[in-house]
């Protein structure tokens, strides 16, 4: 009888003692408002942050620009370094180095005129030299670098006074300017180069607003204010970057002032942060777009009616809000709104009557069993989850199958080049996209042209359009912004209405920061942009 | 003695050869291209082909790994596909991390598991074993990543004591090493425990009490001693575990430890990295139990060693 009242107490302390920590969990939400005694004991003592910490979920990967895939890396380039162009916080393209540029009319010849006065944080004068040496650094395909590639139409680079430079490419290339505003582009110190050679990508150097000052792999990398910045100093001395994998470590690092900006913050996390008065979380659009795509080769797919029923059958507002928690938009087009040359489509409104219809239309009345391919991380667990419900609807039967990523890119790209995709084991597949250079180019071609059918590159729906890869060619055929503009006009629609993919959504970047600090921003392509960032006075 | 630590560790050249064959064939039959993986989510066939060849990775598998045993004679383990940087220089930096860490947690929870186990064994079926014996259940069933993430808020973000990442100094060191050792000191509470009531059986046990000797001496002098051999095993075993890295704590705590770095290693098939890191951690385990069967011939001088 003892023992049986002795067990049963420890129990008891078991359960007082889980629930106990559940409960501190759950109050602990509500209170973070009151952070002020630190703030206000900041204040007393006079002293003004000016050095910042920002926390990341991954770890920076190289710091060399033309050798970066990661979003964050080339983001951290840029505090760092500049190209001849960049992006503004909503992709537009702004001029940095160069202060013009002309074109001839087949998108050819490109001639910069570059800005004066700059210095790189070595000394080294930024001119038209240092601008070839890493002109062809770039075109130099046989350096093995990741991104040298981006630059292969570069032929030619032609000096023609110390601040203007002629590029002249092997095939008309529209959307060059673009490529040179893509951070593979930023212009390194030839010096640096000179000096540490491959190491370069252990230590940077360019004209950018801050300078290079330590990195420990896992740890930390920390830049400094550049005091000579050609277009004033940064208010902030150093910028500390932590990564921090765990997403509720982040949040708390904000909450306890361990970080002041934290980036991504997730979605589940939001509501936690938007009481705190001390703290703004901001979400802005990307140029994510997601989508699933279904193989154009394969019965039922090869029926545009099949296509079209099941973009019906999903109500996308219904997928955001369930599989990202609200921060994210419906598609309207295969380009997200962010990217050069988008143009809105008529969306596929959800209606299974009408999906219905059409499968019944197409020979499937009773609909049809498929496979549904997709990485196996929480968020595509649950958006598989998702389309199989919905297209349970419409008397479609989707076997999920969610693999590790490795083994995924085996079963999409395992086939030689030329391989059918009769002969393909790929059905439907979700995965997004995101052209990293801005424009409707690098938005399109990798993902719907007949060339880029895998494993050369994106096109898993095996989607092979006449007009489409007409209007994609054309469009890099001239440097003229509005004959391109047509021409993606004709692609997109094309690609919206034959619908080798069910269309989804836009993914929005959320980042969460304190009110000593303001200005800081995550532009659509992901990366960080410090170019504002200013200490709250 | 030194003629049988010297011949001990000459045995485990044959093992570790072994083991390199195996990690070097394993992680190359895993799915997965890491060409592809360096290259980028969207990088084209011809980008990958050239990755690939700069990679050396379309060399014969034969030849592959010739280079690799040639270069780590030289002590030199290849370069992370992912970083390029040298892997003895990425993981020099995170050894010490790790090792700090695991020491810090195993000294604590050491000393914790093994007084809560005796006083537990010691009183066994009395109140002071089952609050003991409530801890230990505790300690091995939370998970790590909610007690760490509860200590986080209470001491880093409502109290302010404790930063709430990093791995600079003793401060650092704190929260991390209560979440790591937590369910440590847990197992090793309940292995002294049952190792105690054990030993308390024990004729020898009853002739010290018979012969009217105090309890502490009895069972500090007696008991203690003797029933440490199955500890010390699973502290050697839980010693070279952590020495592993933990993923868990390492990420719930933003640590740059061995752990993370394994993880993060096979997700972009960074083969040199990977077969690096499954070789130390094997020479620690090498090591830890040619030490642990050192203690054990300290404890018990009938063990000889041979």
């Amino acid at each position: 009888m003892k023992k049986k009242f002795i067990k049963l107490m420890a129990f008891v302390l078991i359960l007082s003692f889980v629930l106990g920590g559940c409960s501190q969990n759950s109050e602990e939400k509500t209170p973070v408002t009151d952070e002020k005694p630190t703030q206000t004991e900041a204040d007393n003592k006079g002293e003004i942050k000016t050095d910042i910490v920002i926390a990341t979920a991954v770890d920076f990967i190289t710091m060399d620009p033309l050798d970066a895939n990661d979003t964050l890396s080339g983001g951290l380039q840029r505090t760092m370094m500049e190209g001849l162009f960049g992006f503004d916080k909503d992709m537009k393209i702004i001029p940095l180095l160069a202060e013009s540029y002309t074109a001839n009319d087949n998108a050819t010849e490109f001639t910069f005129k570059l800005k004066q006065g700059v210095k790189f944080s070595d000394g080294t004068d930024f001119n038209a030299d240092a601008a070839i040496v890493n002109l062809k650094r770039m075109a130099d395909q046989t350096l093995g670098l990741k991104r040298n590639s981006l630059f292969k139409m570069i032929a030619n680079n032609e000096k023609i006074d110390d601040y203007t430079v002629k590029v002249t490419l092997n095939e008309p290339f529209g959307a060059f300017v673009n490529t040179l505003a893509h951070p593979a582009a930023l212009m390194v110190s030839p010096k640096a180069l000179d000096e540490y050679g491959k190491d370069v990508s252990q230590h940077p150097v360019g004209t950018g607003r801050y300078i290079f000052d330590t990195w420990s792999p896992g740890e930390q990398l920390v830049i400094k204010q550049n005091p000579d910045y050609w277009g004033g100093a940064s208010e902030f001395t150093s910028v500390t970057f932590k990564p921090v994998t765990e997403n509720g470590t982040r949040v708390a690092m904000l909450q306890s002032g361990d970080a002041d900006f934290i980036f991504p913050v997730p979605s589940e996390q939001i509501a936690s942060l938007e009481g705190n008065s001390n703290i703004t979380v901001e979400r802005r659009p990307s140029i994510v777009t997601r989508y699933i795509t279904m193989n154009t080769k394969k019965k039922p797919f090869d029926d545009v009616k099949v296509r079209q029923a099941l973009n019906y059958a999903i109500d996308k507002e219904a997928y955001a809000q369930i599989v990202y928690n609200g921060f994210a938009k419906t598609s309207s087009s295969l380009l997200a709104p962010n990217v050069q040359f988008y143009d809105a489509q008529k969306p596929y409104e959800y209606d299974v009557e009408k999906a219905k219809q059409l499968l019944a239309e197409a020979g499937y009345p009773n609909g049809f069993e498929t496979k549904l391919w997709s990485s196996n991380t929480s968020t595509m667990i649950k958006a598989t989850q998702f389309i199989k419900q919905q297209l349970a609807q419409v008397g479609v039967t989707v076997n999920v199958e969610n693999m590790e990523v490795g083994t995924l890119e085996d079963k999409v790209t395992g086939y030689p080049v030329g391989t059918p995709g009769e002969e393909s084991d790929i059905e439907m597949y979700v995965i997004g996209w995101s052209p990293s250079t801005g424009d409707a180019d690098w938005g399109l071609r990798p993902l719907a042209s007949t060339e880029s059918a895998p494993p050369v590159s994106y096109n898993a729906a095996y989607y092979s359009n006449p007009v489409f890869d007409a209007a994609i060619q054309g469009a890099l055929e001239t440097a003229d912004p509005d004959k391109r503009a047509e021409q993606y006009k004709i692609a997109q629609k094309q690609v919206w209405d034959d619908a080798p993919m069910l269309y989804l959504v836009v993914d929005d970047n959320t980042f969460a920061y304190n009110n000593k600090i303001e200005g800081i921003t995550i532009i659509a392509d992901g990366s960080m942009d410090l170019s504002g960032g200013k200490l709250v006075k | 003695m030194l003629r049988y630590i010297v011949k001990r560790i000459l045995a485990v050249i044959p093992t570790l050869i072994l083991i390199s064959i195996f990690v070097f064939m394993f992680v190359r039959f895993i799915p997965g291209d890491p060409a592809r993986r360096v290259a980028g989510p969207d990088a084209t066939l011809e980008d990958v082909e050239m990755i690939r060849e700069t990679l050396g990775l379309n060399k014969p598998v034969f030849e592959q790994y010739k280079d690799y045993i040639l270069g780590l004679l030289h002590g030199d383990m290849g370069t992370s596909l992912k970083t390029k940087r040298a892997v003895t220089y990425e993981i020099g930096l995170r050894y010490m991390n790790t090792v700090t860490l695991t020491i810090s947690s195993l000294v604590w929870s050491v000393i914790f598991g093994v007084l809560i186990g005796v006083f537990s064994g010691k009183n066994r079926s009395k109140w002071q074993d089952y609050a003991g014996m409530t801890f230990a259940v505790s300690g091995i069933s939370l998970p790590s990543f909610w007690l760490g993430l509860m200590l986080i808020q209470i001491f880093s973000v409502k109290l302010k004591w404790l930063p709430t990442v990093g791995a600079e100094g003793f401060k650092s060191l704190i929260l991390p090493s209560i979440t790591l050792g937590a369910s440590v000191a847990a197992i090793i509470a309940r292995f002294t425990r049952s190792s105690i009531i054990e030993v308390m059986k024990e004729d020898y046990i009853r002739t010290a009490y018979a012969k009217g000797l105090k309890d502490k001496k009895v069972i500090w002098k007696h008991v203690f001693k003797n029933s440490m051999i199955p500890v010390v095993t699973v502290v050697g075993l839980q010693f070279g575990f952590l020495l592993g890295g933990s993923v868990v704590t390492e990420s719930v705590f933003a640590y740059p430890g061995l752990g993370s770095l394994l993880i993060d290693s096979v997700n972009f098939r960074d083969y040199p990295m990977i077969q690096s890191l499954i070789l130390i951690f094997s020479m620690n385990f090498v090591l830890i139990n040619l030490i642990v069967d050192l203690i054990y011939a300290a404890l018990n001088p009938e063990i000889k060693l041979q």
